[in-house]
């Protein structure tokens, strides 16, 4: 057991953190709301992947450096520790590239993969739909394949992060209604920019605009598109929600909030309560550290396991289950510490970061599985508990939807 | 970095196991709350005998020569089944007596039966002839009277001690002291760890077979959300006790707040773990009969030695600012 850097991983690391000094200015600061402007955003990830520093893990013929979940894990530290803002194709890299690299043809490798490494296209997700969330294989938008052997498309998205600047999509479709739900779908390239799509952002409880509707009427895709076998999206989305595993779940960075700025805060401010509430302030703070700790640790030991050849298991859903809980913990007590204005959408120097937090992580423990349906994976697939009884086996989607479920 | 046991350090976990499941049990901890004459389980001579005790004292005095972290796998497998006396014992005692080769020598070969006080109910008093103490900065050994009363959790061997006869073993000694309770901590964590993981596994097993309204109660979200709330826990202080472990062993530095962060975690887990133990078991899980309550005594008497669990937090929030500032 130990924590340093093989002579590697050092030599990594240097380079990493050399290569970030050099570009301090143009890659942008997580203090400044420019950094995550959109622009500026795709140059940020150009620039770092032209140095060698996005897709590491992929495959050399997919763009990427094939190397290790160490080296990826490296980048991120040094990239969290220079408060360099994160890459804004995250989903790409995450999720819809592997499953492109997984099930895309040469062609679409070919055409796609680089571009979305460099930020030239960014990427969305379109799975959830306003009647499927948790229970994704419900969804209902129709993929009909036509005379010439396209597809069209019909049916409506939602909650798609980036769907309001995305060039490309993974998008997941039901093109078998007679056959049992999970087992009727089909996933394919979407072009965004498309006739027929149309992004409506969604607004947020905080007040920002991330996610969007994505509306489809009539859009066509042809074959040449297609992820995966016709009737097989199944499979082929799993691929997409394994890899978004190990981005949401760990890898010993911190989910949401930075702990040592939550620290730096508390440290700056608890000295204004009486003593007796600086006990219970250092009470939820040590609290919340704790499992700061604990959730960072956990995620030393999944990159171990990483690195070591394993897949990432649904045991790495417990690193998002504890980080919201963790996160949300943070937050209340870093809002609390603003004393009166706390009641306000700001303090009265202007400063939001805290209020503003704390209106974003309800949605954390929404995104990317529910609190819930992450329990029952643990539940059933770490623990062994039998899944609760479910009355919609062994009955096609059309009966289903026929019943309104 | 490589943040996993090794393979002897499985190889270890799976011996301790053997040893600890045959030589103690709930059962055990049971008829020690029954009967005031029964041992604790496995008892100081045996835990000696197996060499498990002495895993951190260094070889040339008898001892392992092993790493803390050696001795938190094998302490997980002790708090599985209840063992007593505990590994905390020994592991400090093997700090605060490091350079008296003769104690402990007499540490490895069972003739010292140690216990270590500060201030409160001293653990493992009962069976103990040699204890050690502070007496402003200096470390002292000697004899003791031990009273005892009814105890919550009878594997604690806990008592009251008055010391008798005492020498000073070293002057200046807070250090070591310090040291060695946060050692302390850290073995107490893994002690916790063992007992929490294995009262998750009572529960899972239980919630499979146990039928309600026509299917087993473990596919109710009710009872398996409560269920993997405590198999979080369980995973996040695993990774607290290896890091405390580790640090014991090679970061000194980082220590003090992983000890304190460990044994903070562990007070909280056990005492999760133990609840919901008896909540998914119902009525059968209130009885005496049935082993959930040695668990839980083992948590409501656990959260509080070493410094409770409020004080552990707290040290790690004093830690964390201090940083910070």
């Amino acid at each position: 057991m130990d924590f340093d850097d093989t002579p590697d991983e050092a030599a990594w690391r240097a380079k990493v953190r050399s290569f970030i000094e050099e570009h301090r200015d143009q890659l942008g600061s997580r203090a400044d709301q420019r950094g995550f402007d959109d622009t500026v955003s795709r140059q940020r990830q150009a620039l770092m992947y032209d140095a060698g520093y996005v897709g590491v893990t992929w495959p050399v013929e997919a763009g990427g450096r094939g190397g290790t979940p160490m080296q990826q894990s490296i980048i991120d530290q040094e990239m969290a520790r220079a408060g360099v803002p994160g890459l804004i194709n995250l989903i790409g890299i995450g999720m819809c590239g592997p499953t492109v690299i997984y099930h895309g043809s040469d062609d679409q490798k070919e055409r796609y993969l680089k571009r979305l490494l460099r930020a030239d296209d960014i990427w969305c997700q379109l799975f959830s739909e306003p009647a499927s969330g948790s229970d994704l294989a419900a969804l209902r938008t129709k993929a009909v394949r036509d005379d010439e052997g396209n597809w069209r498309i019909s049916g409506q998205k939602v909650w798609t992060t980036l769907a309001h600047l995305a060039d490309y999509g993974i998008l997941l479709t039901r093109t078998d209604p007679d056959v049992a739900k999970h087992r009727g779908l089909t996933m394919f390239v979407v072009d965004m920019k498309a006739p027929g799509v149309t992004v409506r952002p969604l607004r947020q409880m905080s007040g920002g605009s991330d996610f969007n509707e994505v509306f489809f009427d009539d859009v066509v895709i042809p074959d040449s598109e297609r992820l995966g076998d016709v009737g097989d999206g199944w499979r082929t989305a799993l691929t997409t929600l394994m890899s978004e595993r190990m981005t949401l779940g760990g890898g010993g960075t911190s989910i949401g909030v930075s702990v040592e700025r939550v620290a730096e805060h508390v440290a700056e401010r608890i000295g204004e309560l009486s003593e007796a509430r600086q006990a219970l302030a250092r009470q939820d703070f040590g609290r919340a550290y704790v499992a700061s700790l604990g959730i960072r640790y956990t995620g030393y030991r999944l990159l171990t396991a990483v690195s070591q050849g394993q897949l990432p298991g649904p045991e790495a859903s417990a690193g998002k289950l504890a980080g919201t809980k963790a996160a949300r913990d943070l937050a209340d007590l870093a809002v609390r510490l603003l004393g009166d204005d706390a009641v306000y959408a700001g303090t009265g120097d202007g400063g939001v970061s805290w209020q503003d937090l704390q209106a974003v992580l309800p949605g954390m423990a929404i995104a990317g599985g529910t609190d819930e349906v992450l329990h029952n994976i643990i539940g059933e697939r770490v623990l062994g508990l039998p899944p609760e009884p479910r009355a919609d086996k062994d009955k096609t989607f059309r009966e289903l939807a026929a019943a309104g479920a | 970095m490589y943040f996993d046991l090794d393979d002897e350090q499985r190889d270890l976990a799976a011996a301790a196991r053997d040893f600890l499941s045959s030589s103690a049990s709930p059962a055990a901890a049971r008829a020690a709350l029954e009967a005031d004459s029964a041992e604790i389980r496995p008892g100081r001579v045996e835990l000696v005998k197996s060499g498990f005790a002495t895993i951190t004292v260094p070889e040339q005095a008898g001892g392992g020569g092993g790493s803390v972290l050696d001795l938190a796998v094998v302490a997980e497998q002790a708090g599985r089944v209840l063992a007593g006396p505990s590994l905390v014992t020994f592991a400090r005692a093997a700090v605060l007596l490091d350079g008296h080769d003769d104690r402990l020598a007499a540490l490895a070969d069972g003739s010292l039966a140690v216990a270590v006080v500060d201030g409160g109910p001293v653990l493992d008093a009962v069976g103990a002839d040699t204890f050690l103490a502070m007496r402003g900065d200096d470390l002292v050994i000697g004899s003791g009277s031990v009273g005892t009363r009814e105890p919550i959790d009878p594997t604690r061997g806990l008592g009251d001690v008055e010391l008798g006869d005492v020498e000073v073993l070293e002057t200046g000694a807070a250090e070591r002291w310090a040291r060695a309770e946060r050692v302390a901590r850290t073995v107490l964590a893994a002690e916790g760890l063992g007992a929490a993981a294995r009262a998750l596994e009572i529960g899972v097993d239980y919630t499979k077979e146990r039928h309600a309204f026509g299917r087993p109660i473990g596919s109710y979200q009710a009872v398996k959300h409560a269920l993997v709330d405590v198999y979080v826990e369980v995973e996040q202080l695993r990774s607290l006790v290896w890091w405390a472990a580790w640090a014991a062993d090679h970061a000194p530095d980082e220590l003090r707040i992983a000890s304190a962060a460990a044994k903070a975690a562990a007070a909280t887990t056990l005492e999760r773990a133990a609840e919901t133990l008896i909540q998914v078991h119902g009525g059968i899980g209130f009885t005496w009969e049935h082993d959930a309550h040695l668990y839980w005594r083992r948590a409501k008497v656990d959260r509080l030695l070493l410094g409770d669990d409020v004080a552990a937090y707290d040290e790690v929030a004093r830690l964390a600012l201090e940083d910070a500032r």
